[in-house]
């Protein structure tokens, strides 16, 4: 999916299933089979995000790639940074995710927050409501949890949502539009 | 009332044996005395036991032979969470053929909420879905079973010799009844801690001296003494060394919710069976009959408004839980009452008499019904709702600190006890008579605005 992205455009692979009651704002590419839920948020602010295949984000999920607190949206000479998100990546309901880096296989649960400084692995799982802003790498295959965000190591990753993704891609377009994508044919519109 | 955030601003007095203030949601009614009790006043039972999760009861009998554990349900080991059975498919070979595959299902346990999986300890899927989950056994159970034996057949023996004391001597320094000490010394399986339990004055018994009745021919059950050993098992070498794998260290409470094992690995952690719940009988104190949980008349609701150093009216709610008439009354306590220690304003309540309809289920759905004509006072009754009525209250805070301002009361209404057993002593007792019942009421208005 390295196609070149139109600044300020959204530009999603064929494949994908966004939804148009989600917001996209900014240069925002998002990889095929991932499916975008409406009310989901995606906020490309001071630098591009690139979205890889197969993911799952869920309705009032927010991915924002933001100004640093301390500097101005204005300031000259801010280099964007670029926001990764890997594969099969599940953000769940209310999620809010600003963390830089984002590896495959991830469960974000509902109401999580990731900070800017955090940079998620593989195999993740980040528990509902848990916050998590420290400023470090998470290792593979840690689930956060619990309301002090305790931490322990499980030895299988989360499998990917591969039959949630395949009854998705079949119903949403039953029931809602679809944003249109880049590459080959666009989604049909169905009303 | 009591509502979850704030459940502390109506209090009720309850006169037991020390005077307790607390919210009507937390008190019993007893039927027999018509008195609010608490749980203080109250004598607790074990009623039966259940599963929290899978709601089971089972007998007390039962439940101490699976030592107070449910049958089928786990606990995850790392947060305690309910363990629920998840469903994988995997291709196993037939039993007829074994070259070709067929998709079997396999289970294993997972914790929704830490995400533990049973395969994590190296537990390894089960066919049937549930029954097929073993805790690991102890290894020290037979000598633990021994000791206990052991211990149950002193214990039987020391409340024999105390019976034959009793029955032989009967010194007058011995004033307790023999049941009641020696009941617990055999029911609890008689550990030597109960020797110490010895009244002043009465023979130690000592383990040796103690000689059979007649007549009884028990088996002599004898335990080897534990051994001390010099020699212990030494640390391993890089002991000190080793860098802490942090995942893998077992918290405290983890390890401690199985004392048997104790493990300090995570991977060693095995779920447990699922502890059972009680569920408690509440008995009155003072006529032995079992509590209802509150049945209670009235109760009282608080919308208050901005409160000044001024008087300011209180809007108050009554409502009737059941389904006659209730008649109330209000009455401000009286100067030196010793029961309104708490108040801090002054409070004008309506004199007159406050009517209440019943409760009427099909109220709601009863679009013809007539609204019943009660001439009420505007000045006195705010609104009126099927048995709801909103009444006002004045309060003249006293003073200007920085607490609460409380108000008490006393309210008294009419209660008929419809369950009470018609008492065939009385001639002329009618089944439904009311008694008059006067409850201490205190309202925490909240602080004072300047």
């Amino acid at each position: 999916f390295a196609c070149p992205s139109a600044p300020g455009g959204a530009n999603i692979a064929a494949g994908a299933v966004v939804c148009v009651e989600s917001e996209i704002r900014g240069d925002v590419t998002i990889g095929p089979r991932t499916v975008v839920h409406p009310k989901a948020r995606i906020i490309a602010e001071a630098g591009p995000i690139i979205i890889g295949e197969g993911n799952l984000i869920e309705e009032q999920a927010l991915i924002i790639n933001s100004y640093p607190e301390n500097i101005m949206p204005d300031t000259e000479g801010v280099e964007p940074k670029t926001m990764t998100i890997g594969i099969n990546n599940v953000f769940e309901v209310g999620c809010v995710s600003q963390a830089l880096k984002i590896g495959d296989n991830n469960v974000i649960e509902s109401k999580a927050d990731l900070g800017k400084n955090v940079i998620l692995t593989s195999g993740c799982i980040v528990g509902a409501c848990c916050q998590v802003n420290t400023c470090e790498v998470i290792p593979e295959n840690t689930v956060i949890y619990g309301s002090n965000c305790m931490r322990r190591v499980q030895t299988e990753r989360p499998q990917p949502q591969t039959l949630q993704l395949d009854f998705l891609m079949k119903i949403l377009p039953n029931y809602h539009h679809m944003k249109k994508t880049v590459k080959g044919t666009s989604t049909p519109v169905r009303n | 009332m009591a509502s979850l955030l704030q459940p502390d601003r109506v209090l009720y007095l309850v006169h037991g044996e020390k005077k307790i203030r607390s919210s009507l949601s937390t008190l019993y009614f007893c039927r027999y005395c018509s008195e609010l009790r608490s749980l203080e006043c109250v004598s607790h039972e074990v009623d039966s036991h259940y599963c929290p999760s899978c709601l089971e009861n089972m007998p007390s009998a039962e439940a101490k032979l699976k030592k107070n554990r449910c049958a089928n349900c786990f606990d995850c080991p790392c947060c305690m969470h309910t363990l629920s059975t998840r469903a994988t498919n995997i291709p196993a070979p037939l039993p007829d053929d074994p070259s070709k595959t067929a998709m079997k299902k396999a289970y294993y346990l997972a914790c929704g909420f830490c995400r533990w999986t049973s395969r994590d300890v190296g537990m390894a899927d089960k066919s049937v879905a549930s029954g097929g989950w073993q805790e690991p056994d102890n290894p020290h159970t037979q000598r633990i079973n021994k000791l206990i034996e052991y211990y149950q057949q002193l214990a039987q023996r020391e409340k024999l010799e105390r019976d034959r004391k009793k029955l032989a001597r009967r010194r007058p320094y011995m004033p307790l009844a023999f049941s009641q000490h020696t009941i617990h010394v055999v029911e609890k399986y008689g550990l030597g801690t109960r020797l110490q339990r010895q009244r002043p004055g009465a023979p130690i018994t000592s383990l040796a001296g103690l000689s059979l009745k007649e007549g009884e021919d028990q088996k002599e059950i004898n335990i080897e003494p534990a051994q001390a050993l010099d020699e212990v098992e030494p640390l391993p070498e890089d002991y000190y060394t080793r860098p802490i794998n942090l995942p893998e260290v077992t918290s405290l409470r983890q390890r401690l919710l199985q004392p048997d094992f104790q493990p300090a690995g995570a991977s060693q952690l095995h779920p447990k069976h699922k502890h059972l719940l009680i569920k408690r009988s509440l008995r009155c104190r003072k006529c032995e009959h079992n509590l209802m949980l509150y049945y209670f008349s009235v109760r009282i609701m608080s919308i208050p408004n901005l409160r000044f150093q001024k008087e300011c009216q209180v809007l108050l709610t009554l409502t009737n839980p059941v389904e006659s008439i209730t008649h109330v009354t209000l009455v401000g306590c009286e100067e030196g009452d010793p029961e309104d220690i708490n108040s801090t304003a002054k409070v004008m309540v309506p004199t007159k008499e406050l009517v209440l309809a019943g409760k009427d289920a099909a109220a709601d759905y009863d679009e013809l019904a007539e609204p019943q004509d009660f001439q009420d006072d505007p000045d006195v009754v705010a609104f009126r709702k099927s048995n709801k009525i909103g009444f006002f209250i004045k309060v003249v805070p006293q003073r200007e600190e920085d607490g609460d301002v409380t108000v008490s009361f006393k309210i008294r209404h009419d209660f008929r006890n419809l369950a009470a057993p018609i008492r065939p002593s009385e001639e002329d007792d009618a089944p439904t008579e009311a008694i008059w019942l006067t409850h201490h009421v205190e309202l925490s208005l909240g602080p004072l605005v300047a």
